[in-house]
């Protein structure tokens, strides 16, 4: 309890540089440490608020890589009940030498196949077409800049695995 | 920037004095020491009480088939949920107790008497409300003690002599706890009591400024050239400070006794042991060693006294030189409290 | 208080506030991951498996329940994965769409858990089939029952009509074989079997001869069928159809994989116990299977990592100390449970561990020889070991416990095994016994002494159980020496005298003297040839 409370409401709060200088400083220090604790509650709200992200995911299982040669695909079903054709690409066992899109299209929902003499996924209910990479090059696909979703991809031990989102709910 | 304030100065053309001197009353020496910020400390959790409580409410979903799951998914999967509830929770009791502690300090230091008599009922509403509050909240958990404790309590209501079974049925929406009763909660505990207690808050420190601070001398500061310091900067730098110890104290016990939750309400089985919130352990007790309508209505006349107090309180000290009475009164209403909750707590039934 | 301070204050609270929440950051993150080690125990049925889930799941539900229980059903290892067979494997078989074994090989485990898989593969337990045929299970195929098969002799009230056979063979099959394996066959049209031996299986598994297969039986749906006597099988050393030895089922129980069931005592002493190897028992009655007993709980046995002084240190059972990991060692899971052994306690004559490059053990006795063959030391391996005990027991407790041991052993060798193996050879040599085993009194008697009592001793010693080493173990030796093993070969040697192979059983008298005049044994008085 100092004497120095002042008196009178528009009083300055101290006299000289140094007492200017320390009062600034508190002032800065004391929005900072408010700023700060305040700030980080917001974010925590609004995390709360946020709607919760994607589904986690989880890494699966497709094939050995012995039986998976290079050139061929093969479909795959993911536990939510998507179809993926995954494609093997080269003859390294690395993750860079296979592809999984998804192969419902995204027009409307059709299943696409892939055609080896075009190097493209065809979708025969309205003649879309995509790259090897999933970007749509022809067709009602490619007006609306669409394109086959696709899942990453794992090499381990001569094991393919990949990553799909985690199933829900009991049953699957 | 002046720019800017002029045009804004011009749309609203506050009287930039008086504003000043409105919210810049003085404030005397005594609220210095801590205990006398007191009344404060629940307005405060009352802000946050509001906030958590709208973030709550954006997940919450009344309903006896789907309350316990959304409190459960509150709790398990929204992000951060789990905190948001346990500070709601953890700032409910903080506030419960510092309602209690602002009363008493008010009480034991005579605060409440003349000309703040009606300020003192205002108080005691809104300690009614805050209660309330309490116990709907918790019932909107829809857990097996929060379902059992809500039933409990609407049955001790229907003891009330002739408007008990209104009371009841307004409350529960029905004979019995049912399909409507927690929508009813849920309005109670979300809109209606926390705008009630908004508008006696206002009416509460409208009453404090008009009549001002109750002020007291303390020997330290008896050599003070002034009897008073700035509200502001001074004393809003002081309730800064409560509000962030709070805050954090708020956090740690979130996270260290986080909000837990029991096994879903189960109409067809009752718990074998049953208690209210702490809150209520003082009731709950009491209820139990009267009964019926014995206890109800001695419960209610003690609430009816305590809310007539400063009048009481007058009255004897007109007629009688005692004027220490009502601290001793004051002393053993506390013990007795402390008392029949302690009792509550240690035993199972 | 003035107002600058009153501002610092609030500033340093405020940062205080900022703390609070990143510990309340922290605790969200703790419990996502928590949460998601939880969730994932989900079932997912793969796409290739998708028909033969929906048919089993009516058909065989307990065994399609025990499968969604386990890791694979969690990673999306279905049953093709596992039972998918190759064009040209003896066994395979079309069903229901996929080419599929009913038996699943350590060849194709292997296919995924490779380190797993070699380090089986060359461990004593993938050896376990060998005893099928030797001289060892003649006491089962011979004494026991019969080689081939023999008429019924009495009338009884089971269905006598459809009694045309004795299978002699019946408790080899459901004894020894269950345990050391079986040599797996499929039934030919001509009543006879095919198994390894005449499909001499190449590298990949797949026959080198094949003309065998023509006579193979088939059921209805086309299957080859497998020979009762060879399967249903789980023994750790079945010798496969493609060449791999052994049964991942063995202790890894289909069709949930479990691990934590091989981690308990349980899946060892489905053949660990009884009266020649009793060591489930001993380590019940040791210290540490009392400590495992009480404290199951705490053994954290469904963890994924199992690393002894990481994930648990409440106990240890067969697996912690024989294979798992442990904080010492990296957390190195081996599936050779001869790594961690220095002495043999097998043979009748315990012999150090030294093995050579194949895991054979050195019998070599030049020491110069013997230092180019041995690969790893029984040293080495009781260095593995004494790592495990030593995450419980400081270093002189074990080297003392490791000396108690090494005593008992030494014990058992000098005064009773080395003697008793010395005078059977004399008697063998001498010709004062016959041929064929177990049909003379003292070969039975010296079989208990070493291959049930003489075991017992030593392994009720290797694992602190007091009552096995003592009264099931060396007393027991004792008792079979002194009033059975030696008065039965005086009176064989006076059998032999009268018989007027005088000499013969003189040479053989003189060992017996011999040994039974050394201080150690000549408490038992004076000699009575």
């Amino acid at each position: 309890m100092t004497p120095d409370t002042p008196r009178v409401p528009d009083a300055p709060d101290g006299a000289g540089d140094r007492r200017s200088f320390l009062t600034k400083s508190s002032t800065l220090f004391m929005a900072g440490g408010l700023a700060a604790g305040y700030g980080t509650f917001a974010h925590v709200a609004g995390r709360f608020l946020y709607p919760a992200g994607p589904r986690a995911t989880t890494w699966m299982f497709v094939a050995d890589l012995a039986h998976f040669a290079d050139g061929t695909s093969m479909k795959y079903r993911t536990p939510d009940g998507a179809r993926v054709l995954i494609t093997r690409r080269g003859t390294a066992e690395a993750d860079a030498s296979f592809k999984a899109l998804g192969s419902t299209c995204p027009h409307l929902g059709c299943q696409v196949h892939w055609e080896p003499q075009q190097q493209r996924f065809f979708c025969p209910c309205h003649n879309g077409a995509f790259n090897p990479e999933g970007v749509a090059i022809s067709g009602p696909p490619k007006e609306a800049a669409q394109t086959l979703p696709s899942f990453p991809l794992k090499v381990d031990k001569g094991l393919l695995y990949i990553e799909v989102p985690a199933p829900a709910g009991e049953e699957v | 920037m002046s720019a800017i304030g002029t045009w804004w100065k011009e749309r609203c053309p506050v009287p930039a004095g008086q504003l000043k001197e409105l919210t810049n009353e003085p404030v005397p020496n005594h609220l210095r020491h801590w205990w006398f910020c007191l009344g404060g400390t629940p307005a405060y959790l009352f802000f946050v009480q509001i906030v958590t409580g709208i973030l709550l409410a954006v997940y919450y979903r009344p309903g006896q088939a789907e309350a316990w799951q959304s409190v459960r998914e509150i709790t398990d999967e929204v992000a951060f949920g789990w905190f948001i509830r346990s500070v709601h929770k953890w700032g409910a009791t903080l506030m419960i107790a510092s309602v209690i502690l602002h009363q008493m300090r008010i009480y034991f230091t005579g605060a409440y008497r003349a000309p703040r008599e009606l300020n003192w009922m205002v108080g005691m509403l809104i300690l009614i409300c805050t209660l309330m509050t309490g116990f709907t909240g918790y019932s909107l958990v829809y857990e097996q003690l929060s379902y059992w404790g809500a039933t409990v309590g609407a049955n001790i209501m229907d003891n009330v002599p002739f408007v008990g079974a209104f009371m009841k049925n307004m409350l529960l929406g029905g004979e019995a706890y049912n399909s409507h009763t927690l929508s009813r909660f849920f309005i109670l505990h979300a809109a209606v009591l926390p705008v009630v207690m908004l508008l006696l808050l206002v009416v509460h420190i409208t009453l404090i400024r008009l009549h001002g601070v109750t002020e007291f001398q303390f020997p330290s500061d008896a050599n003070k050239p002034s009897k008073t310091f700035n509200f502001f900067p001074d004393h809003m730098l002081t309730e800064l400070m409560i509000g962030l110890v709070l805050m954090i104290v708020l956090s740690a016990l979130a996270t260290i006794l986080p909000a837990t939750m029991g096994p879903q309400a189960d109409p067809l089985t009752t718990p074998e042991i049953i208690k209210p919130e702490w809150f209520f352990y003082v009731v709950f007790r009491w209820l139990k060693l009267f009964s019926g309508t014995a206890a109800v209505l001695s419960t209610g006349f003690i609430v009816f006294v305590m809310f007539l107090w400063p009048f009481i309180d007058g009255w004897i000290r007109r007629r009688t030189k005692a004027s220490e009475l009502s601290v001793w009164i004051g002393i053993l209403a506390v013990l007795a409290i402390i008392g029949l909750t302690v009792w509550e707590a240690a035993v199972a039934h | 208080m003035t107002i600058t301070t009153k501002k610092s204050i609030i500033g340093v609270l405020g940062f205080l506030f900022l703390l609070s929440l990143v510990f309340v950051q922290w605790h969200e993150v703790t419990r996502r991951a928590e949460e998601a080690g939880l969730t994932d125990t989900l079932a997912v049925i793969p796409d290739s498996s998708k028909a033969c889930y929906d048919c089993h799941k009516q058909k065989t539900p307990a065994l399609v329940d025990h499968w969604r229980g386990s890791t694979h059903a969690e990673k999306g290892v279905g049953c093709v994965e596992c039972h998918q067979a190759e064009r040209g494997d003896a066994d395979g078989f079309d069903h229901e769409g996929a080419f599929i074994a009913t038996i699943v090989t350590p060849r194709d485990c292997s296919r995924c858990h490779v380190t797993e898989g070699a380090e089986f593969a060359s461990s004593h337990h993938a050896a376990g089939g060998n005893i099928l045929a030797s001289l060892d299970n003649r006491l089962a195929e011979v004494v026991e029952g019969a080689r081939a098969p023999f008429n019924p002799h009495a009338k009884s009230p089971i269905p006598v009509g459809t009694l045309t056979q004795v299978n002699g063979m019946a408790s080899v099959q459901l004894g020894c074989m269950q345990c050391h394996g079986s040599k797996v066959a499929l039934a030919t049209t001509d009543g006879g079997t095919v198994t390894v031996d005449d499909l001499k299986p190449g590298p990949d598994g797949k026959p080198t001869l094949t003309a065998a297969l023509a006579k193979v039986q088939k059921d209805q749906h086309g299957r080859p069928v497998l020979h009762s006597s060879a399967w249903p099988n789980t023994g750790i050393g079945r010798l496969n159809l493609d060449g791999s030895k052994g049964s991942c089922a063995a202790c890894h129980s289909r069709h949930d994989f479990s691990p934590r069931r091989a981690r308990q005592p349980e899946a060892c002493g489905k053949c660990h116990m009884g009266p020649d190897h009793p060591q489930k028992e001993i380590f019940e009655e040791s210290k540490h299977g009392i400590a495992f007993r009480d404290r199951m709980s705490e053994m954290n046995l469904d963890a994924k990592h199992w690393v002894l002084g990481e994930d648990y240190s409440a106990a240890p059972t067969c697996a912690t100390c024989h294979m798992s990991g442990n904080k010492k060692n990296g957390g190195k899971v081996t599936h050779d449970p001869g790594e961690r052994i220095s002495w043999t306690l097998r043979p009748p004559v315990s012999i150090p561990m030294d093995t050579d490059e194949k895991h054979a053990i050195v019998k070599e006795l030049d020491p110069e020889k013997r230092a180019a063959l041995v690969k790893d030391s029984a040293e080495a391996k009781r260095r593995r070991m004494q790592e495990v005990c030593s995450h419980c027991h400081t270093p002189d407790y074990v080297n003392g416990f490791y000396k108690q041991y090494d005593d008992l052993v030494i014990l058992y060798n000098e005064k009773y095994a080395k003697p008793g193996a010395a005078i059977i050879a004399a008697l063998r040599k001498e010709n004062l016994l016959t041929a064929p085993e177990f049909d003379e009194k003292v070969e039975w008697t010296w079989y208990l002494l070493w291959h049930h009592e003489g075991r017992r001793a030593r392994h009720g010693a290797s694992m602190m159980g007091p009552d096995y080493t003592h009264w099931h173990g060396m007393f027991e030796v004792a008792e079979r020496w002194y009033t059975e093993m030696i008065p039965e070969v005086r009176e064989l040697l006076e059998k032999a005298r009268h018989s007027g192979k005088t000499e013969a059983a003189d040479r053989v008298a003189a060992i017996v003297d011999g040994i039974m005049s050394r201080p150690e044994h000549q408490w038992a008085g004076p000699q009575k040839n």
